[in-house]
């Protein structure tokens, strides 16, 4: 059943995809409404998906890729989805569809291979820890990509060379404070994750920080994002080199979240002890 | 003597705008060139076109290669201020047919670099009333740019070309919509009285732009700019202090060197903590140092930018410039029909033939009534008598006609015999 629903998601998020790149290359206004819907498909039967696994074995201790992945679309997805109703930015789509699309697929390709947590740390602290450093995530993927346009509508407009991809593109300003929404929502979450992470690492571990290369990791982005925000609100840190350390933060935690546990043995990968 | 028109010049396809600019002809100095192009001796008649696109001369002349060279060696002269040295490389000279034929391109806007933009037609017409305040041009000249102003009428209404055309002040809303979400918290600062300048500037108001703040050399005419756009007039001097309120500047005064460098440019950006800004460049001189657009968060257009996106914005107007450039033709032997009938020789021999026939006819309509009596001797006289008066009548005009005080005044007389004797309905 499970399987399934995630099959018919990751499918939902292929033609979703689609429907982008139709508006991409076609400039149908068509494709730019179908698009959303599409993808709100998908995002329900995910929604189902997650709702059943959690009905079945709880709530997800994120132990394994597959999981995380799956999660982390669900919630770039979502986040999409409400920006879109807010701001109406259907080329922002067309980055969060093919992003969910590879995770989703990844999520049904990969075994389930969910590691048994030791029941000492199956706590609330948990759940808690797992959902805002993941949320916290998933606004900076939305703020990376948002970043990565303006750097891309910048150089069109620094250029002079114009496409038609620079219509598609909203204003710098827009994509500008997009960035520091998402900054601004993005950073208290991951905070907050770090802070619960932390508390109940002091309850499980007795010690509130170890040096666990994920806790080095985290801090090097926060303490990047934390001077991104300094900047933004006294100083004139806008526009170009805010969308530069928007990518560079994402990209440290990306790298970190997909090749950094197999490079650092850490107790996040599922070494418990 | 048959009458050439030739024009040479440099526009935004053989020269860049550094070039251009070094050549431009500004109001100010409009009258001495006028004046300097009718002292040349090549030349019958001229007028001078001076855009941020084009600088030409047009000329009626009787001597080609001599107008040719004198043209050029003007041009050069004109820019020997700046020291610089390959401006023949980017000159073209036209004649005859090619001449006519540019010339009427040019009006119909189909030489813009925005094929159908309209304002090329208002810059000829204005050019042309400044030729003829300065006296420096006659009957040839008068006529070649009445035809071009019929040719850009009628390529306007007969084909599509106008309607497709995006006018810069378009292209300047659209950009500024690209680096701005909205235009109506932004302030735009103009700078200058130039006419692109405050097309751009109405554009940008319309595009829903509430402050605006006017600044000018003479302060009076920034008040003056300043009431017609409801904005606030600045004093030149206090406007790099202003500059920080700017979020986009329009730059399009008349003026010899750079207003603004990176340096200030740097400066006000601080002060604005990095908001961008976006400065528009419309003089014929460019009024900002280009380098201004490496600076980061600040955007610089100047007028071949501007163009250069209108341009990519439009497509599939090959079929209505075909179809211009049919009426272009057509006009053109038009206007060489006319010109070739100024010629003296068939001018002259139509006037004779003219006047025999009003003799022939006259003296057969006698013959045949009052004096059917007359004898063969006495109708012979007659016919020599008439023949003679004719002759006389046609001696003095038709031998100050080969022989004009004033080449000027050639054309003006055949015009005028044309006229008078209706010789132009055959």
């Amino acid at each position: 059943m499970d399987i399934l629903l995630l099959k018919g998601t990751a499918l939902f998020y292929l033609l979703a995809m689609g429907t982008f790149f139709l508006y991409l290359i076609l400039l149908k206004d068509t494709y730019a409404r179908i698009g959303p819907i599409v993808l709100l498909i998908g995002f329900a039967l995910h929604t189902a998906a997650l709702g059943g696994q959690i009905a079945q074995n709880g709530f997800p201790a994120v132990t394994d890729l597959r999981e995380a992945l799956s999660i982390y679309s669900w919630l770039i997805v979502g986040i999409y989805l409400l920006v879109q109703l807010k701001y109406r930015l259907t080329v922002l789509g067309c980055f969060v569809a093919p992003l969910a699309f590879l995770m989703a697929l990844a999520g049904v390709t990969f075994g389930s291979g969910a590691g048994e947590l030791p029941p000492g740390l199956k706590t609330s602290w948990l759940y808690l820890h797992v959902t805002l450093a993941f949320l916290g995530n998933a606004v900076f993927a939305l703020a990376f990509a948002v970043s990565l346009m303006y750097l891309v509508q910048e150089s069109r407009l620094k250029s002079k060379r114009m496409t038609a991809l620079y219509k598609l593109l909203p204003s710098l300003e827009r994509l500008d404070r997009l960035n520091y929404v998402f900054l601004v929502w993005g950073f208290p979450l991951m905070t907050l994750g770090i802070v619960t992470g932390s508390l109940w690492a002091g309850v499980y571990w007795g010690t509130y920080w170890s040096w666990d290369p994920r806790q080095i990791s985290s801090a090097i982005t926060w303490l990047l994002y934390a001077s991104l925000l300094q900047g933004r609100i006294t100083g004139g840190w806008r526009g170009r080199r805010a969308a530069t350390l928007t990518i560079v933060g994402f990209v440290v935690v990306l790298g970190y979240f997909l090749w950094g546990d197999s490079v650092f043995p850490s107790r996040h990968a599922g070494n418990f002890d | 003597m048959h009458k050439e028109i030739v024009i040479v010049g440099l526009n935004h396809r053989t020269a860049p705008v550094e070039v251009r600019e070094r050549v431009a002809f500004e109001q100010s100095i409009l009258r001495d060139a006028l004046r300097c192009l009718r002292a040349l001796r090549s030349i019958q008649e001229s007028a001078v076109l001076s855009t941020c696109n084009r600088v030409e001369i047009v000329a009626a002349t009787s001597d080609k290669e001599g107008a040719f060279a004198e043209v050029k060696q003007f041009l050069l002269e004109q820019e020997a201020a700046v020291g610089e040295s390959s401006l023949e490389d980017h000159l073209y000279a036209y004649a005859g047919k090619e001449a006519v034929r540019h010339l009427f391109r040019v009006a119909a806007s189909l030489d813009s670099m925005v094929v159908g933009e309209p304002q090329i037609l208002g810059q000829l017409k204005d050019y042309y009333v400044a030729a003829q305040e300065a006296g420096s041009i006659g009957t040839i000249l008068h006529r070649l740019f009445h035809r071009s102003f019929t040719v850009a009428k009628r390529v306007r209404t007969e084909t599509g070309i106008a309607s497709r055309a995006v006018s810069i002040g378009s292209i300047a809303v659209e950009l500024a919509r690209r680096i701005f979400d909205t235009l109506e918290d932004k302030t735009v600062m103009l700078i200058g009285a130039g006419k692109m300048g405050h097309v751009v500037a109405r554009q940008l108001k319309r595009g829903g732009v509430s402050s605006l703040m006017v600044t000018n050399r003479t302060f009076e005419r920034a008040v003056e700019a300043a009431a017609e756009f409801e904005g606030n007039p600045i004093r030149f001097e206090e406007m790099p202090r202003y500059l920080k309120l700017a979020d986009l500047v329009v730059g399009c005064a008349g003026v010899p060197e750079f207003l603004l460098k990176p340096d200030i440019v740097e400066e006000t950006l601080k002060e604005r903590k990095h908001q961008a800004m976006f400065f528009i460049d419309l003089g014929d001189r460019r009024n900002f140092d280009p380098r201004i657009n490496a600076i980061a968060d600040v955007y610089l257009y100047d007028i071949d930018d501007l163009q250069a996106v209108a341009q990519e914005n439009l497509d599939g107007r090959a079929a209505e410039v075909a179809k211009a450039e049919r009426i272009v033709d057509e006009e053109v032997t038009g206007f060489f029909g006319w010109l070739d009938s100024l010629d003296q020789v068939p001018t002259i021999v139509a006037l004779r033939h003219r006047l025999e026939e009003i003799r022939r006819n006259e003296i057969e309509k006698s013959l045949r009534t009052s004096l059917k009596d007359l004898s063969e001797k006495e109708r012979r006289a007659i016919d020599d008598m008439t023949s003679a008066m004719i002759g006389k009548i046609l001696h003095g005009p038709i031998s100050r006609l080969k022989k004009p005080s004033d080449e000027q005044d050639e054309a003006l007389y055949i015009e005028a015999l044309k006229k008078l004797f209706g010789l132009e309905d055959k």
